[in-house]
C-alpha cells in the first residue's frame, strides 16, 4: 500500500507537482498518464526519493519514506527508466546483480536470483550472463533493465516510460511480460506513461496529471465513460474512447449462445480485437474457444458494438 | 583483404623496429658511431662521455613519471572535488589554478623553485607537476561530467551511495578520457624534463646541453632522437591502452 498525501514539489516559484493526494493498493498497477511537463515524473521519482519533496507525506505500507535514509530506501524499491540505464561496463549477469550487491547478499543466492530472472526473461543465463549491454538488442537491453530493478525481489517497482524507446512489436511484448511477471510476484507497480493506450492496458487505475494537478484517478473503464475535464477527455482520444473500452474486456465476457462459422477466437483475446476480425472478416458472428480448445459460443458484431457505447 | 592486412601489421612491425634500434642504441651507443661521425668536428667524440646513456635515459623517464602520478592524483582529486554537489562553487577557481599552472614556463617555474629547494630533480619535478596538471584536470572535467544522463540516474535509483556511484560507475566510465589527459601530460613532460638539467637534474637533457656548450651536434641529436623515440612509444602504447578502456567501457560507440 502505498498513500501518497499532499504532496508538493515547489522549484523556486514554480510548483511541479501540487498538492496531490492517491493511495495505491498492494499488488495492482497504477498508471500516471500525462503531458510533458505534467510533474507525472517528478511525482514518481519523489516515492523513492530522487526529488525530495517540498510539502506532504508518502507512506510505505505504513511507513513514512523519510524514515530510511535515501540510498537505503531505493535500494527496497525497483527503478526501471526510459532507455534502461543498463552500465555498460559491466555484463548482464553484473548489471541485474547490482541491487543484491549492495544489499550484501552471499554469491550463491545472487547467482540463483540472476538465472530465475534471466530464464523468466527467455535470456539463457549461461550465453546472456557474460555479454556486454551493448551486445544486445534494444528489446533485450529493456528486459534486462527490468529484471535488475526486480532482482532484490521489492514489492514496489517504480517505471518510468520504461517502453518508451522500444518498437511497437517488441512494446507489446515487454508490456504482456511485465503484465505476466506483476501477477507472478505480486509486485506493486507504479508507471509512468504519455501512451493513453498503454495506460489503458496496464493500469488497475489510472491517474490522469496536468500542470502538476492530479485531475483524476480511478479505473480505466470509469476514466474512459466519465471523464473529469476536457483535458482528461482529449487525453483519452474522443475516436478512439469506443475502442479502448472494448479493449479493455475479454472475449469470454462478451460470449452469447449460439455457433458460428470459421476459425475459433481464444476466450482470452481483447474484445476489440474480435471486433476488428469480425469487421475485417466481413462476418456477423466468431467462434469463441476456451483454453482447452472447447467452443464456448461466439461473439457478434451487435453484441460487441452494444458493449463499445457509453456506460450508463 | 591483403591491404587490410599490410595496413594493421606494418605500424606495429615500425614501432617495434623503433623500440629495437632505441634499446640498441642507449645499451649500445658505440655501434653507432659510424652512424653520428659526420657531425662531429675537430675530432670531438660522438657519443657522450660524461654518463652513460640508458642511465639517464632511466632517471628521465622515473622523473617524468613521478611528476605525472602526481599531478594525475591531484588533478584527478580536484575534478571529482568539483564535480561534485558541495564542490561546485570550486570549480571556476581550481581552473584558473591549474591554468596558472599551464600558462607560466616551466624555465621560469625552475628559476623560482631552485632558491626554496635547491637544484637537482626536485625543481624539475615541481616544473612538470605544474605543467602536467592542466591536461588531466580538463580531461577528468569531460569525463565525468558527460557520462550518459540515465546511466547515472540509474545508479541512483539503485541505491548507490555518493562514493559507490564514483568509484563503480563513474570513475570507470570516465577512465578512457582520463587516460587521454594522462597521456597528452607525460608526452609533454617527456619533451619538457630535458630542460631540467639546466639546473642539474639528471636527464636526457643534459646530452643536448653538453652538446650546445662544446658546439657537437652529435650530442643535440641523440640526446633529441632519444627523447622522441621514447615520446612516440610512450604515445602509442597508451593510445592502445585507451582504446581498450574504452572498449571495455562500452563507450567505443560515442
Amino acid at each position: 500500500m502505498i498513500e501518497i498525501e499532499g504532496i508538493t514539489k515547489r522549484y523556486d516559484a514554480t510548483t511541479v507537482v501540487d498538492d496531490v493526494s492517491m493511495l495505491i493498493e498492494p499488488r495492482t498497477i497504477a498508471v500516471i498518464v500525462g503531458t510533458s511537463g505534467s510533474g507525472k515524473t517528478t511525482l514518481l521519482r519523489m516515492i523513492n526519493r530522487l526529488v525530495e519533496p517540498t510539502a506532504g507525506v508518502i507512506k510505505l505500507d505504513g511507513a513514512d519514506n523519510r524514515s530510511l535514509p535515501g540510498y537505503e530506501l531505493r535500494r527496497s524499491i525497483g527503478y526501471a527508466i526510459q532507455g534502461h540505464g543498463l552500465f555498460p561496463h559491466r555484463t548482464v549477469a553484473q548489471n541485474i546483480a547490482t541491487v543484491p550487491v549492495l544489499l550484501g547478499w552471499d554469491k550463491a543466492r545472487i547467482k540463483a536470483r540472476v538465472d530465475e530472472l534471466m530464464t523468466l526473461y527467455q535470456l539463457d543465463p549461461e550465453a546472456f550472463g557474460p555479454r556486454y549491454p551493448h551486445e544486445l538488442s534494444g528489446g533485450q537491453q529493456q528486459r534486462v533493465g527490468v529484471a535488475r530493478a526486480l532482482a532484490a525481489e521489492p514489492h514496489v517497482l517504480l517505471m518510468d516510460e520504461p517502453f518508451g524507446a522500444l518498437d511497437p512489436i517488441i512494446r507489446n511484448k515487454a508490456q504482456e511480460d511485465l503484465l505476466a511477471i506483476q501477477k507472478r510476484f505480486g509486485t506493486t507497480i507504479i508507471l509512468v506513461t504519455h501512451d493513453m493506450e498503454e495506460a489503458v492496458h496496464m493500469g488497475d487505475k489510472i491517474a490522469v496529471m496536468d500542470a502538476g494537478k492530479l485531475v483524476q484517478y480511478a479505473r480505466p473503464a470509469e476514466i474512459l465513460a466519465k471523464p473529469a475535464s476536457a483535458f482528461v477527455e482529449t487525453l483519452v482520444g474522443a475516436s478512439e474512447k469506443p475502442f479502448r473500452l472494448l479493449s479493455l474486456g475479454r472475449v469470454r465476457d462478451a460470449v452469447e449462445k449460439g455457433t458460428a462459422e470459421g476459425e475459433a477466437i481464444p476466450g482470452d483475446a481483447s474484445q476489440r480485437d474480435a471486433l476488428a476480425e469480425l469487421l475485417w472478416s466481413g462476418r456477423p458472428a466468431l467462434p469463441v474457444k476456451g483454453d482447452d480448445g472447447k467452443p464456448l459460443g461466439r461473439v457478434t458484431v451487435d453484441g460487441l458494438v452494444k458493449r463499445a457505447a457509453r456506460p450508463a | 583483404m591483403k591491404e587490410a592486412g599490410v595496413k594493421t601489421w606494418l605500424p606495429s612491425l615500425l614501432r617495434l623496429a623503433l623500440a629495437v634500434l632505441l634499446v640498441a642504441f642507449v645499451t649500445n651507443p658505440g655501434w653507432f658511431e659510424p652512424l653520428l661521425k659526420p657531425l662531429t668536428e675537430n675530432n670531438a667524440p660522438v657519443i657522450y662521455n660524461q654518463g652513460s646513456l640508458l642511465t639517464l635515459t632511466l632517471l628521465h623517464l622515473r622523473t617524468v613519471l613521478i611528476a605525472t602520478v602526481a599531478a594525475t592524483i591531484v588533478a584527478v582529486a580536484l575534478a571529482i572535488l568539483v564535480t561534485r554537489p558541495a564542490g561546485v562553487e570550486f570549480l571556476p577557481l581550481s581552473r584558473s589554478l591549474v591554468n596558472i599552472g599551464q600558462t607560466f614556463p616551466p624555465v621560469a617555474v625552475l628559476a623560482l623553485a631552485v632558491p626554496a629547494v635547491g637544484f637537482g630533480e626536485k625543481p624539475t619535478l615541481i616544473a612538470l607537476f605544474l605543467y602536467g596538471l592542466l591536461p588531466i584536470f580538463e580531461n577528468a572535467l569531460t569525463g565525468l561530467t558527460t557520462l550518459p544522463a540515465n546511466v547515472v540516474e540509474a545508479a541512483r535509483g539503485a541505491g548507490m551511495t555518493g562514493w559507490q556511484r564514483l568509484t563503480k560507475v563513474e570513475l570507470p566510465l570516465s577512465a578512457p578520457i582520463i587516460l587521454g589527459g594522462i597521456r597528452l601530460s607525460v608526452v609533454i613532460s617527456l619533451a619538457t624534463a630535458t630542460i631540467g638539467s639546466t639546473v642539474a637534474a639528471k636527464t636526457l637533457g643534459e646530452v643536448i646541453i653538453a652538446g650546445l656548450l662544446s658546439n657537437n651536434l652529435a650530442f643535440v641529436l641523440q640526446g633529441g632522437l632519444i627523447v622522441a623515440a621514447l615520446a612516440v612509444l610512450i604515445y602509442d602504447g597508451l593510445s592502445a591502452i585507451e582504446r581498450y578502456t574504452a572498449r571495455r567501457m562500452g563507450r567505443e560507440a560515442q
